[in-house]
Parts: C-alpha cells; sequence; structure tokens
C-alpha cells in the first residue's frame, strides 16, 4: 500500500530540484511538473477504491494521532486530490507552448508549489497545518498573478495580496482562539470536544475562519480582487485559479463548518450568502466586453452556487456541490484555456474582436462551446446532471427559504445562458472580415481540449460512477461521529 | 484597573492588530498599507504566545537536571509562532517587490492612482 | 469617509472578539496535548530544548511548509523584478567608504557567520536553532553588501545551495518513509540529553533549515541591490 504522504512529498521535492535539473540543460525545466502531476494522477486514481473502502489516517512522523499531524485520506481528499491532479496536468501540458517570455524556470516551480499546497490542504486532518498548507497556496498564486510584470498584473497582485494577507490574519486569529479554547489543533479532537465551551464563543472563531477562509473561496463582501486577478493573469493561471484554487478555498470552508464545529443552525444564512453572490457574479458579467473579465465574474456566480448546495445539507445537497465543483473545473479551465490562444492571436481581449473565429481556429472555438455549454447546464454535458442533483435537492429540503433561492439559481442560469450564446454567436455567425489566415493553435494546446470535451461529454453521459463517489463523499461530511471515530479510535 | 493589569498582554495584542487594520483601511500610501499588514502579523504573534503563558512557569528547556516538567509554559503556542513570523516575512517580502515595480510603472505610491483596471 | 466606516467595522470586530477572549483567562492555559509533550520528551526524542522536539519531530509538516513559503517568496521576488539581460541598470557611482567602516566590516563579518552557525548547531540543547541562526548569518551578508562595494553574493550560486538543503529535508523525510513507514520518522539514535550528537534528526533537519534560509535571505537582499536603481 502506498503511503498518501507522497502526494504532497513527491511535487514539494520535485519543485525544490527544479534549479539543479536546469544547471543541466534549461529545456529540462517545462517538463518536471508534468512528470510531478502525472505522478500524482497515478496515484490518486489507485487510492480511489481504498479510500471508499474504509479512509486511511497516516500519521507524520509515526506518533499517534491527537499528538502528530494526520492526513485524512477519505472519499473526499481523493475526489479533490485526483481533480487537481488532472487539472494541473493538463494545464502544465499547455504551458509547454504557452509560457515563452519572462523567468520561465521560476514560473514552473511556482505552478509545481501551488498544486502541492492544493494536494496538502484537501488531506490533512489537522487545522494548522491546512493554513499552513493553504498559505502555499495563497502565496504562489499572488506571485503568479504577477508575472507578467505588466501595469494590470502588478495591480491586480498588489490588491490581491492585502486582502488575502487580511484573510489569512483572520483564519490565524480563530486558529488562537480555537488553541486557547480547546488546548489542541487535531480536527478530529476539537470536533470530539466541541460542546464543551459555549456557543457564543464558538460562533464568533467560527465567524472569524469563516470570513477569512471567504476571500480566497471569493463569496460575497469579499471578492472585490477576483476578477482583476484572473483577467490579468496569464491564461493558464486564470485556469489554475479558477478551477482548483477557489475551490479548495471551498472546500475549507466545508470542512470547517460540517466536519470541525457541525454548526448546522448558520446554514440559511450561508445560502442567502450564496445565492446573493451568484446573483451579483452574473448580472456583472452581463455588461463585460472583456471576455476574460467575463470568465472572471462567471467563476463568482458559480461559486455562490457551489456555496447555497453546500448549504442544503442533505446528502443530495452535497453530491449536488461536489459535482458541480467537478463540472466547474473541468468547463472554466476548458474556457480559460481556449481563450487563451484565440486571445494570442488576435492580441486583444475584446469579445468583438473574436469574430469569424470559428472558421480561423476551429478546434478551438469548439473546445470553448462546449465549456459554455456543460458550464450553463444543458443536456448532454456534464452540467446537466449537477445542477439537476442541486435543484433536486433544493425543492426535497422544501420550506419558503429554499424554493425562493433556488427560483432565483435558475433566474441566474438564464443570465448565464444569455451571455454565454452572445460570445458563441460572435464565434460562429459573425465575421466577414479578419485579416488572420487559418492556423490552429499548437498540439500541446490541442491535447488538454480533446481530453477535457472527452471527459464532460463521458461524465454527461455516464455519471454513474462519479455519483458513486461523491455519495460516499457526501456522507463523510455528514456524519461527523464516524470521521471522529475514524482518526482517534 | 486591576483588569487592565492582569490582561495587560492581550490588550498590547489586539491594539496592535486593530491599529493594523485600520492603517490598511484607511491610509492611502501604498507602503503605508503594507506597514499596517506588518501591525496585524505582530499582533497576531503576541497574542498566539501570550495564550500559551502559564503563570509562575519558566522556559521549556532541560538545561539544569532538576526542572520539574509540570512548571514550564506551553510550547505549542512558541511552535505556531515560529511558523506564523516567517510567513509574515514571506509575505513582505512579495509585497515589497510588487510595490518596487509598481512605483517603476506609474511614479506614484498613492493607491487612488493606480486604478488602471476599471468595472 | 472611509475612516468612519472603518472605525465602525473595528468597534464591531472589538465587541465580537470579547466573547471567546473571556472565556481564556490569562496565565491559565488547559494544557491537553502539550502535557504528553512536555513529560514524554526525554524518552521519546532526546532533546533537551521541547520547544525544538515540537517543531521538528512532532510537528515536522508544518516546517516543511514553512521552508517551503520561504523559498516561494524568494522565487516569487526574483521573477517579479526579473530584467532581461539586455537592460542591466548602470547604477550610479556610490562614493567609496571609508577605511574604518571597511575594516570593521571586514572582521566582524566571520565572527557574525560563526555565531549564526552556533545558534543553528545547538538548536536542540539552547534556545535557537535553523529560522533564528539563518536570519543572522543572512545579517552578515547584507552588512558586506551595504558597507563594502565588492559583490560576494552571487545569486546562482545562492539558488543552487538553496535547493540543495530543501531536498535535503524532503529527503530525510523520505529515508524515514522507507526504513520504517512513517514520513519524517526519527531513525538516528538518541544518544545521551544535553550531547551535542543526541536528539536523532534533529541536528540534520536544523542544519538544512539553517544553510536554506541564510542563502535565502541573503538572496533576497542580492536581488534587490541588483535588480532595481
Amino acid at each position: 500500500m502506498v503511503n498518501p504522504v507522497l502526494l504532497i512529498a513527491v511535487p514539494l521535492g520535485l519543485a525544490f530540484a527544479i534549479p539543479i535539473f536546469g544547471l543541466i540543460s534549461k529545456r529540462l525545466e517545462k517538463y518536471i511538473p508534468v512528470v510531478g502531476m502525472l505522478f500524482n494522477l497515478v496515484l490518486s486514481i489507485y487510492l480511489i477504491p481504498k479510500a471508499l473502502a474504509h479512509p486511511i489516517v497516516v500519521s507524520i512522523g509515526g506518533w499517534s494521532p491527537p499528538f502528530c499531524i494526520n492526513l485524512f485520506v477519505g472519499p473526499v481528499g481523493v475526489f479533490f486530490s485526483a481533480i487537481i491532479a488532472l487539472v494541473g496536468l493538463l494545464v502544465s501540458i499547455y504551458a509547454l507552448d504557452y509560457i515563452k517570455e519572462g523567468d520561465t524556470g521560476k514560473y514552473h516551480m511556482l505552478f509545481l508549489l501551488l498544486l502541492a499546497g492544493a494536494q496538502g490542504v484537501v488531506l490533512t486532518g489537522d487545522i494548522f497545518n491546512l493554513f499552513v498548507f493553504y498559505e502555499i497556496l495563497c502565496i504562489s498564486s499572488y506571485a503568479l498573478v504577477g508575472f507578467l510584470r505588466d501595469r494590470d498584473g502588478l495591480e491586480a497582485a498588489i490588491k490581491y495580496l492585502v486582502q488575502g494577507s487580511i484573510g489569512t490574519g483572520l483564519v490565524l486569529t480563530g486558529i488562537a482562539f480555537i488553541y486557547g479554547l480547546y488546548g489542541t489543533l487535531n480536527m478530529a479532537d476539537i470536533a470530539r470536544h466541541i460542546n464543551s465551551i459555549k456557543p457564543a464563543a464558538n460562533f464568533i472563531t467560527l465567524a472569524l475562519i469563516i470570513t477569512g477562509l471567504g476571500v480566497e473561496a471569493a463569496i460575497f463582501p469579499m471578492n472585490a480582487w477576483l476578477p482583476d486577478a484572473h483577467s490579468s493573469a496569464p491564461s493558464s493561471i486564470s485556469a489554475i485559479l479558477s478551477g482548483i484554487a477557489i475551490e479548495v478555498g471551498v472546500y475549507a470552508m466545508a470542512r470547517v463548518i460540517f466536519t470541525i464545529f457541525g454548526a448546522t443552525d448558520i446554514l440559511g444564512f450561508i445560502a442567502l450568502i450564496g445565492i446573493i453572490t451568484l446573483l451579483i457574479g452574473e448580472m456583472s458579467a452581463l455588461k463585460q466586453n472583456n471576455i476574460k473579465r467575463m470568465l472572471a465574474y462567471s467563476s463568482t456566480g458559480q461559486i455562490g452556487l457551489i456555496v447555497f448546495a453546500f448549504a442544503i445539507a442533505t446528502s443530495y445537497g452535497i453530491e449536488g456541490g461536489l459535482f458541480q465543483i467537478l463540472n466547474h473545473s473541468l468547463s472554466k479551465a476548458l474556457l480559460f484555456l481556449a481563450a487563451g490562444y484565440m486571445i494570442y492571436r488576435t492580441g486583444s481581449m475584446e469579445i468583438s474582436s473574436l469574430e469569424g473565429m470559428g472558421k480561423k481556429m476551429p478546434f478551438t472555438s469548439l473546445g470553448f462551446t462546449i465549456g459554455a455549454f456543460s458550464l450553463v447546464g444543458l443536456p448532454p454535458f456534464a452540467g446537466f446532471a449537477s445542477k439537476f442533483l442541486i435543484v433536486k435537492a433544493a425543492l426535497i429540503k422544501g420550506g419558503g427559504l429554499y424554493t425562493c433561492l433556488i427560483v432565483l439559481a435558475l433566474f441566474g442560469t438564464v443570465i448565464e445562458g444569455a451571455y454565454f450564446f452572445r460570445v458563441v454567436q460572435v464565434l460562429y455567425f459573425k465575421g466577414k472580415g479578419g485579416t488572420l489566415a487559418r492556423q490552429e493553435a499548437p498540439f500541446a494546446a490541442l491535447l488538454p481540449f480533446l481530453v477535457l470535451v472527452l471527459l464532460i461529454v463521458f461524465i454527461g453521459v455516464y455519471p454513474g460512477p462519479v455519483e458513486h463517489v461523491l455519495n460516499s463523499a457526501a456522507s463523510e461530511f455528514i456524519h461527523r461521529i464516524a470521521y471522529i471515530q475514524g482518526v482517534l479510535r | 484597573m486591576n483588569f487592565l493589569y492582569a490582561n495587560t498582554y492581550y490588550i498590547a495584542a489586539f491594539g496592535l492588530i486593530f491599529i493594523g487594520l485600520y492603517i490598511v483601511m484607511a491610509k492611502r500610501n501604498l507602503v503605508k498599507v503594507i506597514i499596517g499588514l506588518s501591525f496585524v502579523d505582530s499582533g497576531i504573534n503576541l497574542l498566539l504566545i501570550s495564550i500559551g503563558y502559564i503563570k509562575g512557569g519558566t522556559a521549556p528547556i532541560f538545561s539544569r537536571p532538576d526542572i520539574s516538567p509540570l512548571k514550564m509554559v506551553d510550547p505549542v503556542p512558541q511552535a505556531l509562532v515560529l511558523t506564523a513570523i516567517v510567513i509574515g516575512v514571506a509575505v513582505l517580502a512579495l509585497a515589497l517587490s510588487l510595490v518596487v515595480r509598481l512605483y517603476q510603472e506609474y511614479g506614484t505610491l498613492d493607491i487612488r492612482k493606480i486604478r488602471g483596471l476599471k468595472w | 469617509m472611509r475612516k468612519i466606516i472603518a472605525l465602525i467595522l473595528l468597534a464591531m470586530l472589538l465587541w465580537g472578539i470579547s466573547k471567546p477572549i473571556s472565556n481564556i483567562p490569562f496565565g491559565m492555559n488547559k494544557i491537553n496535548v502539550a502535557k504528553h509533550y512536555i513529560t514524554k520528551d526525554i524518552s521519546e526524542t532526546g532533546a533537551a530544548n521541547v520547544v525544538t522536539s515540537v517543531v521538528v519531530l512532532y510537528r515536522g509538516f508544518d516546517t516543511l511548509g514553512e521552508v517551503t513559503i520561504l523559498f516561494i517568496a524568494a522565487i516569487g521576488l526574483a521573477s517579479i523584478l526579473y530584467l532581461p539581460k539586455k537592460r542591466v541598470p548602470d547604477n550610479p557611482p556610490v562614493e567609496d567608504s571609508s577605511l574604518i567602516l571597511r575594516t570593521g566590516c571586514r572582521f566582524l563579518f566571520p565572527l557574525i557567520l560563526l555565531f549564526g552557525t552556533y545558534i543553528f548547531v545547538h538548536g536542540h540543547l539552547t534556545p535557537g536553532g535553523g529560522f533564528q541562526g539563518g536570519a543572522i548569518i543572512a545579517s552578515g551578508f547584507a552588512l558586506m553588501s551595504l558597507s563594502c562595494k565588492e559583490r560576494i553574493l552571487s545569486t546562482v550560486r545562492l539558488g543552487v545551495v538553496e535547493s540543495l538543503a530543501g531536498l535535503t529535508f524532503v529527503t530525510v523525510g523520505l529515508i524515514g518513509l522507507a526504513t520504517g513507514g512513517y514520513f519524517l520518522l526519527n531513525f538516528l539514535p538518541k544518544g545521551t540529553l544535553n550531547m551535542l550528537f543526541s536528539a536523532g534528526i534533529i541536528p540534520v533537519i536544523y542544519v538544512a533549515i539553517g544553510f536554506k534560509v541564510g542563502s535565502e535571505l541573503a538572496g533576497i537582499i542580492g536581488n534587490l541591490m541588483e535588480r532595481t536603481q
């Protein structure tokens, strides 16, 4: 049985070794992230059946659980780990040809460290360790957003940095209170003793931690950084930020709310915040002329929908939220990668300059279109299954609040359809002009498009295996007692 | 008065955190905002260390053979603060490099003028 | 206007924070996990400094993360301040420092390096350790760069030292995984208390961290001095 620590240790080791490979030959540096993520993908897929049967608890250093840091590899952890490895592998293949200027060796190091940090957040079972790996994720993304060193990138990076630092400062204050109140930092140990402290103290600590984590997850009052950062970064980094970083933020919030605190009475408020985020994101996206800013606002909207699905807190609700995370990762990565080459060819980010791309870059435009349809939720694609689950969950839960909110969510989906169809119309049905010859994106970019399109279609047609994994994942979040007993026998 | 005397460290820690948050929210010069972030980090580290204090305790090192293990302060917050100080330094270094490049591009450090990206 | 909103938000935060903090009286920590660390430290690890054994052995994964964060900051700073080869700035001529300054700094520099090395080698016996020793070494390099004109910092060589030290840390963890089945297992003998060669893998890891932090902070100073006007 292979130790799951290798999912985190191997990318870290390879990232430290990249300068040494760079001494041998500068051209080797860009293949190291591909190797690292391929290893991660193979290992996490190998671990899926084992984690579904019985969650694996790995202790670091050989001591026994509350006195050491432990990794908890359950269905949720291995599901997120597989998504991170898959999207990371495809974007690193795309970056083989896309990143040409600037200090490219350092780009690949920062990229691999961002993915290692994300793997660490989803697999750990100790709250201070979650904070350290979460900081690895955030700091790599601050450096990567400003990587191109143009005016927009630097401004977006400094705004993201200041807001992110305040957020992590709040999380650390919450962790200080947790240590003062409970005397331990292990998630299962805190969960076991959660009722021994007055509810008012618990509530404020939970509020501090959720506000801090919400900066990275980009929920309503704290998402001012997202449109600037995702639109000014290089396109491969926008794909990773939208596809992985904000979902890992949502995972961290869900872990704190469901497993550690078990706080089911604030979920109505969280559902409301989710729908407000959804509406603000979708309506702002409608007004945009810059395609990357439009996609960034669309990410905000989708995160609102995912948070709403988690706040329903029944088995169908959490399953729908996790399925929507899978759909959003794959589709948004496809959209940003396709948009990256279209922008590179036309030299401008305006939607009107993409006229007629359907004929000049046919595969890229097809990829963009399929990503858009899947995100909106049309039938043969993955998005339909996930949105159907969320609507079913909200209607089964009933009650005035959830029915109103799901109607607003469907209204948001209609707006989303409107702005995506506008772009598809510009791609295919407009455009007589254009002096560009017909030239497709290079092979290193077409391979990720092909894999993502095949996956989206396959999951849309056969959602069975995915739903089986997500069912176990949802029950891990709902049944806290099983988590506590798994770690502290 | 007794309350102030008994909780001096907590009041100092929260004072630093609030001064830092006020600077970040209200000041216009970018370098002052970065200094405010540094205040917030210092305040949080002081809070963490003062949570670990035990009355009458001594440093957790077995330097003499007759130190009783039960009279030592808590070693875990000291380990957490080591990590938190290094994280603060790292973010500060990255922020200052961004400020240096921004000054080279825009020529000013006023955050109301560094506003290329609109709605 | 922004100042008024800031003051209102801070007042709400103050009212909120008073709830948990009133449950944590100053000076009365409930040492749940820490009691195990203090009482079992000598028998399980053999280190005299309990904080060091918590940092390296019981919570070693956090230390690996922290070392990574400093690495990310150093390479992020270098990539943002990157200048393509043909635009290296020529620094305006600086006047020579006086004879007293130059001689004093050359005299102090090896003493500072020695002091830093002493702190990180004795991390398991006295207060201190890898991070503190590394910071002192970097301050020695900063002194030389600021006072004497000779550039003794080559950022490429510092980068290689940094990478090798980081790889050493991960490799020690992987050796623990290969020999005992747990990452970062303490596989070296514990030795006798208060001797230099005791406490298992703690001296090895602290030497690696000392080199890494020293070269990283010196590299940050070198990058800031070379790549800006």
